[in-house]
C-alpha cells in the first residue's frame, strides 16, 4: 500500500492504495468516477482512455502509482460543469454514439488528437489516427464526421 | 400500479388507428434523450453498480472441451484468504436449483415449426447454472468461489482443483453430425435435436428433372461472437427480511431474465428484482441468461452479502453465446429462360453444448428463398450439439446465412447460364403486385418495392462507373470487385408487450418492457408518444428497465421493438384520450361528447374551456372524481402482434485487393432499406452503419477460431480476434426507403438489422468479382483474409489446385 | 493482478541498488508489455522497478556521426524528435507506426528492446542499423544481442542506458500489419551505409528477428529496388498462425523487402 497523490479533474485528492492498483480501477473504485469503462485485458479497446499531464493513455494500463503528482483529465471532467466540451456536442449532433460504452475513451482519445494538430483533421487522420479506439455499434462513420466537426469547432475559437 | 385502464388487444388494426395524428416528431433526425448522460460519464451500465459490504464471485472453468468432473477439492480452497464459499454443481443441485428454460424453440403463430427427428419433441439438454456431470465445452464454469474482493476470488479459483477425466470431443459442426461422432448428451443417440423436412418433395424432385439448368453449392458459415463491448455483469443481493432478491444485470430484456431465474431458484417470481440500466451493446448475445447471473443471486444467499461477477475480456470471448455456424447445401433448378422454378436446401446449424436458441434455424429456414418468386421448395432444417460455447440468436439472427445462400447462388447461375447477374435477379423478383406474398416455405412478406431498391442502390453505388474504375485499379496493379446483394429479412419476436402511460406533473411517462442496448428507445418512442399525444418530445420521458416498475415486456430483439411500442402506444393513447376526457366531463359536470381534443388541449366550447394533459391532471387532483376516474390519468395498455415483417433492400460494394499481399481495402459500401416507417433517420442510419460493420467483419475478419487437434478455443482476445476498426472500414452510402407495412399502424418494420443481413453475400460476391480474371469463379471460406485471398491467387497463377 | 510493492527510483544507482536487493523484483518502464503480462498472470513479480523516472535514461543526442536514444525514450518521443526525423527518418517512422497512439506514449524503445518480442517493429530496426545496446555493464552489438524468442543477451538485472545507432546513407522499413494484434506480420528494415548494406525481418521468424544475408550481399554489388522481387525467401522457420501460412509469410517478407527497397528514407505500412 502507498500513499498516491494526483490531480483527477482539478481536484488534488490524496489515497492510500494498493502498488497493484490500476489508473482505471483507481478512477472507478476509489473516486467512484464511472464514466472510465474497461472493456478488454489486452490493452488494445480503448474504453479506458484518460488524460495524463495532457496526453491519452490507457488508464488499464498504467499503475495509479505511475501516474503520482499527474494532472488526470476524465470524461466527467471534460466539461466545465456549465457549458459541454465542444467534443461531446459533436458526439451528439453527429449520432456518434449507441449505446456510450466505448464513448468516453472514445472522446478523450479525440480530444487528445484534435490538440496535437493546429488545424482540422481530415477524415483520414481521423481513422488512421484513432485505431487504438474500438467500437461495435456505430461502424465508425458518425464518430468520424463527429470528431472533425469537433476539430473544426475548436480550432475556431 | 393499480388496474385503472387495462385494454388487452389481439389483432391490429392498420393505419387508421392514427388517422388524425399529425405527424411532427416522428420522422425527425431529432438528437438523442440518452446522449447527455453518456457523453458526461453518467451512464449507469452494470459494474457500475456497487451495493455496500459486496463480496466478488469468479467462476472455475474446464479447460477441456469434453470432460467428466470426477472430484473438486474445496478445503483448501475455502482456507484462503478472503474466501467466503466454494460452490459446485453439487451444491446446486442440493438446493434444488433447476435447470434454465430458454425457450430455445421458437413458437410464434409464424416461426417456422422446427422439430426432432422423426417429428420428435426437440431435446434441449439441461443447461444447469453449474453441471455435475460434465463439462461441455472449453470455458463452462464447474465451481464458483466468492470472496471479499475480486482479486481474491481470482486467486482462490485458479487454486480450485478439479479432477477431470477427458472425454473424447467434436467441435466441428459436419463431424458432430456424423454418426461415430462423440455424444455430448448421453440420452440423445445421436448430436442431432432437430431434423425437419418443409415443402413438397415429389414436386421439387420434378422440377429440377425438367429444368434447363442446375447450380448448388454448399458452404460453412463461419461461426464469430458478438463482442459488446461492455463485458457482462451481475451483483446480486438477497434480503433476508424480505426474502427476496435482487439482480443488477445488464441485458435484452429484465422481465424475461426476472422470470426465468425465479424459474431457475424455485420462486414466485415476484421475488425478484431485475434491473437493467444502461447496456453497453447486445446484439442478440445477451438476450438469454447467462449462469452467472444466478449464480451471484443464489450465492447472496447463502453468504448473506451481496455477490458480483464481472466477465473479463477472456471470459466474454469464451462464454458469451456466439453466433452463426451454419453448414448449408443449396440448389437452384432454373428453366431456359432463366426463370427459377424450385430450391432445394439442406441446413444444418451448430447449436454448441447446449440448446439456448434455435432462432438462426428458425428464421433463416423461414427466408431461404430471399427476394425471389421461387415457387417450390426442398427444405431440410437439422441442428446438432458439439463441444463448443452454445450459439444464439446475433445480429439478424439466420438471415445472412440464407441471403448468403441464396445470392451467391444465383451469382453462381448468372456465370453458368451466361446472363448477367443483375438482369437474372430483375427477372425473378417477388414484384410489388404480388404483395403480401407468400413464399415457398410459408413466410407471408407484407410489402416492398425490390425492384426500386435495386434501381436506388444502382444509383448510389454509380455502377455505371465500375468498369472504368476497374481498368484504372487494373493500372495502378490493383484488382478492384464489385459485390451486389438483394436481400429481405424478417422481424418476428416476442409477440406482447406492455406500455403504461401515464400523465405526471410536467411531463408524460412511458413505461414499457423493451431493452435498448443503444438503439434509442428513448428517443424514438418519445416522439411517436409525442406526436400522439401531442405534446413536445421534451415533455416525454420513458421508463425501462426495472421490474419493480416495468411489470410485462418483450424486450429487444428481433427487430421488434419500435413496432411494437408504437403499436401499444397508438393503442394507449386513443384509451389515455378517452380516460381524460371522461375526467374532464365529470369535473365540469358535463356529458363527454361534449370534449374534444385538438392540438394537444382538451376544449370544452360552451364554457370555453381549454386545458392540456398537465393542467387537467392538476385540475383532477383538486376535484371530486367517481372512483373509477380516480387515480390520475395513466393508461396500462397490452398488445398482442404476431404478424411479422419483412424489412428488405439491395446492397453493392466496391472493394479493391492488392495481389501482392492479398490485402483488401473496402472503397465503397452502398445500401438502400426499406425500414417501413422510419421514425428518427438518424437511428436507423446508425443501426445501419453499426450493423454494416458486424457482417463485414464476419466476411472479412472474425472468427472464433477452434485448435482441430486440441478443440481448444483460439481467438480469446482482441490480440486474435479481428474487429472492423476505424481504419479498415470505409464511411457508408446508406439510403432509407420507407414501403409502409400494412400489419401495424405506423407501418413500421424495422431498421436495426438490414445492414447485417446482405453484407456475407455482398463482399464474398465483390471478392469473386476481383479475383475472376485470375482465378475464375471463386469461394473463399469467410473470413476471407489476406492469407486467404493471396493463396487462391498464388494457386491460380501457378496453376494449381486451390487449397484453402 | 497479484499483489506487489511498487518502487521508483530515480538514478540508476538506485535501481541497481533495488534490483540486488530484492527478491523477485523485476524492471518496468512504460509497462505496457509488463503490466498486461501481469494481467494474464504470465508474470508475478513481488517488487517492480518503474525505470520511467530516471533522468539519465531519457535524452536523444547525436555524438559524432552516431544517434544515441536513451533507453525510457518513448515511441512518440522518438517519432516526433527532429534530431531523429533529420538522421534516420526511417527509424522516426518505425516509431511512430508502433502500436496506437496511446501504446505510443507509454510504450518505450529500452522496454521493447528488452523484451525482444518476434512481432515488435524495434528490433529490426536495432539489428537492420547494426546498432549497439548500451548497458550499466558493458556494450552488447546488436548480432550479439537478440538470442532468441523473447530472449536477449542481457543478464539479470542489467539496465539498458541507450541505444546507440550508426547515421546510415539511407534507410528504409515496410511492413504488413496482422489483422487482430496489429502487429507486422513481416517487418522489414534496411539500412545502406558506405561498404555495407543490412537488411533485417521482425514478426516472421519463429526465432525472432534476424537478417537477409543473402540479400545483403547482393545489394552491396548493386543497390537496386529489383533485387527483391524474386528473392528466395525459406519458409523453414517462419511462424505458421490463423493469419498465414509460411508461404503467405514468405511473400510478405519478400514484398515488404521490395517495399523497402522502393521507398528508402521513408516508411511503408499495409494491412
Amino acid at each position: 500500500m502507498s500513499m498516491v497523490g494526483l490531480e483527477v479533474n482539478g481536484r488534488l485528492v490524496s489515497k492510500d492504495v494498493p502498488d497493484n492498483m490500476l489508473l482505471a480501477e483507481f478512477l472507478r473504485d476509489s473516486l467512484g468516477l464511472t464514466g472510465t469503462h474497461v472493456g478488454c485485458d489486452t490493452t488494445q479497446c480503448g474504453c479506458c482512455i484518460v488524460l495524463v499531464d495532457g496526453v491519452s493513455v490507457k488508464s488499464c494500463t498504467v499503475l495509479v502509482a505511475n501516474a503520482k503528482d499527474s494532472r488526470v483529465v476524465t470524461v466527467e471532467g471534460l466539461s466545465d460543469g456549465v457549458h459541454l466540451h465542444p467534443i461531446q456536442e459533436a458526439f451528439i449532433e453527429h449520432h456518434a454514439l449507441q449505446c456510450g460504452f466505448c464513448t468516453p475513451g472514445m472522446m478523450m482519445s479525440a480530444v487528445d488528437l484534435i490538440n496535437r494538430h493546429a488545424r482540422v483533421l481530415t477524415p483520414e487522420e481521423v481513422r488512421s489516427e484513432m485505431e487504438g479506439n474500438l467500437c461495435r455499434c456505430t461502424g465508425y462513420h458518425n464518430i468520424v464526421k463527429a470528431i472533425v466537426a469537433a476539430s473544426e469547432k475548436m480550432h475556431a475559437r | 400500479m393499480n388496474d385503472i385502464s387495462h385494454g388487452l388487444q389481439l389483432e391490429p388494426r392498420p393505419a387508421d388507428l392514427i388517422d388524425g395524428v399529425t405527424l411532427k416528431a416522428v420522422g425527425q433526425p431529432l438528437a438523442r434523450k440518452e446522449d447527455l448522460r453518456l457523453v458526461t460519464g453518467q451512464g449507469r451500465f452494470t459494474d457500475d453498480f456497487n451495493l455496500p459490504n459486496q463480496s466478488w464471485a469468479w467462476m472455475v472453468r474446464s479447460p477441456y472441451p469434453h470432460a467428466r468432473i470426477l472430484q473438486i477439492d474445496k478445503e483448501p480452497v475455502s482456507a484462503m484468504p478472503g474466501v467466503l464459499g466454494v460452490f459446485t454443481g453439487q451444491d446446486c443441485l442440493a438446493d434444488g436449483l433447476n435447470a434454465i428454460d430458454h425457450s430455445p424453440v421458437p413458437s410464434t403463430k409464424f416461426d417456422v415449426r422446427l422439430r426432432g427427428p422423426s417429428d420428435t419433441p426437440v431435446f434441449l439438454g439441461r443447461h444447469f447454472l453449474l453441471p455435475t456431470d460434465k463439462a461441455r465445452h472449453v470455458g463452462e464454469a464447474v465451481a464458483m468461489v466468492v470472496a471479499k474482493t475480486r482479486e481474491q476470488a481470482r486467486q482462490a479459483a485458479q487454486a480450485l482443483l478439479v479432477d477431470y477425466e477427458e472425454l473424447p470431443w467434436v467441435a466441428d459442426t459436419q463431424k458432430a453430425a456424423a454418426s461415430d461422432a462423440p455424444l455430448v448428451w448421453e440420452d440423445l443417440p445421436n448430436n442431432m435435436l432437430v431434423d425437419s423436412s418443409f415443402g413438397d418433395e415429389q414436386a421439387t424432385h420434378a422440377a429440377f428433372e425438367k429444368a434447363a439448368h442446375v447450380v448448388s453449392m454448399k458452404t460453412h458459415i463461419n461461426r464469430v461472437t458478438g463482442v459488446p463491448l461492455e463485458p457482462r455483469a451481475a451483483l446480486g443481493n438477497f434480503d433476508s427480511t424480505t426474502q427476496s432478491y435482487s439482480l443488477y444485470a445488464g441485458s435484452g430484456g429484465a422481465v424475461r431474465q426476472k422470470k426465468e431465474l425465479a424459474q431457475v431458484l424455485g420462486i414466485d417470481p415476484e421475488k425478484v428484482r431485475v434491473l437493467s440500466y444502461d447496456v453497453g451493446g447486445n446484439f442478440g448475445t445477451r438476450n438469454r441468461v447467462f449462469v452467472e447471473f444466478g449464480l451471484v443471486m443464489w450465492a447472496s444467499k447463502k453468504i448473506g452479502l451481496p455477490v458480483k461477477y464481472r466477465a473479463d475480456r477472456t471470459e466474454a470471448f469464451l462464454t458469451d453465446y456466439q453466433g452463426r455456424d451454419l453448414v448449408t447445401e443449396v440448389s437452384l433448378a432454373i428453366d431456359a429462360n432463366g426463370k427459377f422454378l424450385a430450391m432445394r436446401a439442406n441446413n444444418l446449424s451448430n447449436v454448441g453444448f447446449c440448446c439456448v436458441s434455435l432462432s438462426p434455424l428458425s428464421k433463416g429456414s423461414g427466408l431461404v428463398t430471399g427476394s425471389y418468386d421461387i415457387p417450390l421448395l426442398l427444405l431440410r432444417s437439422r441442428a446438432v450439439f458439439s463441444n463448443t460455447m452454445a450459439t444464439q440468436a446475433y445480429r439478424s439472427s439466420g438471415r445472412p446465412e440464407v441471403t448468403f445462400a441464396i445470392e451467391r447462388l444465383i451469382d453462381k447461375a448468372a456465370r453458368q447460364i451466361g446472363i448477367d447477374r443483375l438482369d437474372l435477379r430483375r427477372k425473378n423478383l417477388v414484384k410489388p403486385s404480388q404483395m403480401p406474398y407468400t413464399n415457398a416455405i410459408g413466410s407471408t412478406y407484407d410489402s416492398g418495392e425490390y425492384e426500386i431498391n435495386m434501381d436506388k442502390a444502382l444509383l448510389l453505388a454509380d455502377w455505371q462507373g465500375v468498369e472504368k474504375r476497374r481498368a484504372q485499379a487494373k493500372a495502378r496493379g490493383k484488382l478492384l470487385g464489385v459485390g451486389f446483394a438483394n436481400y429481405v429479412e424478417s422481424s418476428i419476436g416476442f409477440p406482447k408487450e406492455r406500455v403504461d402511460l401515464i400523465v405526471r406533473e410536467k411531463h408524460i411517462e412511458v413505461v414499457i418492457g423493451t431493452q435498448p442496448a443503444g438503439q434509442g428507445h428513448e428517443t424514438s418512442f418519445s416522439q411517436v408518444t409525442a406526436d400522439l399525444l401531442e405534446v413536445s418530445f421534451e415533455q416525454v420521458f420513458i421508463t425501462m428497465g426495472d421490474t419493480d416498475i416495468v411489470s410485462a415486456g418483450g424486450g429487444t430483439h428481433s427487430g421488434r421493438s419500435l413496432r411494437h411500442a408504437s403499436t401499444a402506444l397508438a393503442y394507449a393513447a386513443i384509451d389515455l384520450k378517452v380516460r381524460a376526457k371522461n375526467i374532464l366531463a365529470a369535473v365540469l359536470g358535463v356529458l363527454v361528447d361534449e370534449i374534444e381534443f385538438e392540438r394537444g388541449l382538451f376544449v370544452h366550447g360552451p364554457s370555453k374551456t381549454q386545458v392540456d394533459w398537465f393542467e387537467l391532471l392538476r385540475l383532477a387532483q383538486r376535484s371530486e372524481l367517481p372512483a373509477d376516474l380516480q387515480g390520475g390519468i395513466q393508461v396500462r395498455r397490452d398488445n398482442e402482434m404476431h404478424t411479422p415483417v419483412f424489412p428488405n433492400g439491395t446492397c453493392i460494394c466496391e472493394i479493391e485487393i492488392d495481389p501482392q499481399t492479398g490485402a483488401l481495402a473496402i472503397l465503397n459500401y452502398a445500401t438502400v432499406d426499406d425500414v417501413g416507417r422510419c421514425i428518427n433517420p438518424m437511428i436507423v442510419h446508425g443501426q445501419t452503419h453499426g450493423g454494416i460493420a458486424q457482417g463485414v467483419g464476419q466476411a472479412l475478419w472474425e472468427q472464433c477460431f477452434i485448435d482441430a487437434s486440441s478443440g481448444q478455443p483460439l481467438s480469446c482476445s482482441f490480440m486474435d480476434y479481428a474487429m472492423p476498426r476505424f481504419d479498415n472500414l470505409p464511411s457508408f452510402k446508406t439510403e432509407i426507403a420507407q414501403v409502409l407495412s400494412p400489419t401495424n399502424p405506423f407501418g413500421i418494420k424495422a431498421g436495426g438489422e438490414g445492414g447485417t443481413t446482405p453484407a456475407l453475400a455482398v463482399i464474398a460476391s465483390a471478392v469473386e468479382d476481383a479475383l475472376m480474371p485470375i482465378c475464375g469463379p471463386i469461394e473463399i471460406p469467410m473470413p476471407i483474409t489476406p492469407v486467404k485471398i493471396w493463396t487462391a491467387l498464388d494457386a491460380a497463377r501457378k496453376n494449381k489446385e486451390v487449397l484453402l | 493482478m497479484s499483489p506487489m510493492t511498487y518502487h521508483r527510483p530515480t538514478t540508476l544507482g538506485q535501481a541497481k541498488e533495488l534490483s540486488q536487493t530484492l527478491e523477485n523484483a523485476v524492471f518496468m518502464s512504460g509497462g505496457h508489455t509488463l503490466l498486461p503480462a501481469m494481467k494474464q498472470d504470465l508474470a508475478t513479480p513481488d517488487h517492480v522497478i518503474d525505470l520511467s523516472h530516471i533522468g539519465e535514461l531519457e535524452a536523444i543526442r547525436v555524438d559524432s556521426n552516431d544517434l544515441i536514444i536513451g533507453a525510457m525514450s518513448t515511441h512518440v518521443q522518438v517519432a516526433t524528435s527532429k534530431i531523429v526525423q533529420e538522421l534516420i527518418p526511417a527509424l522516426a517512422g518505425l516509431a511512430g507506426s508502433i502500436g496506437d497512439r496511446q501504446v505510443r506514449q507509454r510504450g518505450t524503445i529500452g522496454g521493447s528492446v528488452a523484451n525482444n518480442d518476434p512481432a515488435a517493429d524495434y528490433p529490426s530496426a536495432v539489428l537492420g542499423l547494426g546498432g549497439t545496446i548500451i548497458t550499466n555493464l558493458r556494450e552488447i552489438r546488436a548480432d550479439d544481442f537478440f538470442v532468441g524468442l523473447f530472449e536477449t543477451a542481457l543478464e539479470p538485472f542489467e539496465i539498458i542506458i541507450a541505444i546507440r545507432f550508426p547515421t546510415p546513407l539511407s534507410a528504409g522499413y515496410a511492413k504488413f500489419k496482422s489483422p487482430a494484434a496489429r502487429y507486422p506480420q513481416a517487418g522489414v528494415f534496411i539500412a545502406r551505409f558506405e561498404g555495407s548494406v543490412r537488411v533485417a525481418v521482425t514478426g516472421a521468424g519463429q526465432s525472432g528477428v534476424y537478417r537477409l544475408v543473402q540479400l545483403e550481399k547482393t545489394l552491396l554489388e548493386s543497390f537496386v529496388d529489383g533485387a527483391a522481387a524474386n528473392l528466395e525467401i525459406s519458409t523453414e522457420n517462419l511462424i505458421e498462425d490463423m493469419y498465414a501460412t509460411k508461404d503467405y509469410r514468405a511473400n510478405l517478407v519478400r514484398m515488404m523487402t521490395s517495399h523497402a527497397l522502393k521507398h528508402m528514407g521513408t516508411i511503408s505500412i499495409f494491412k
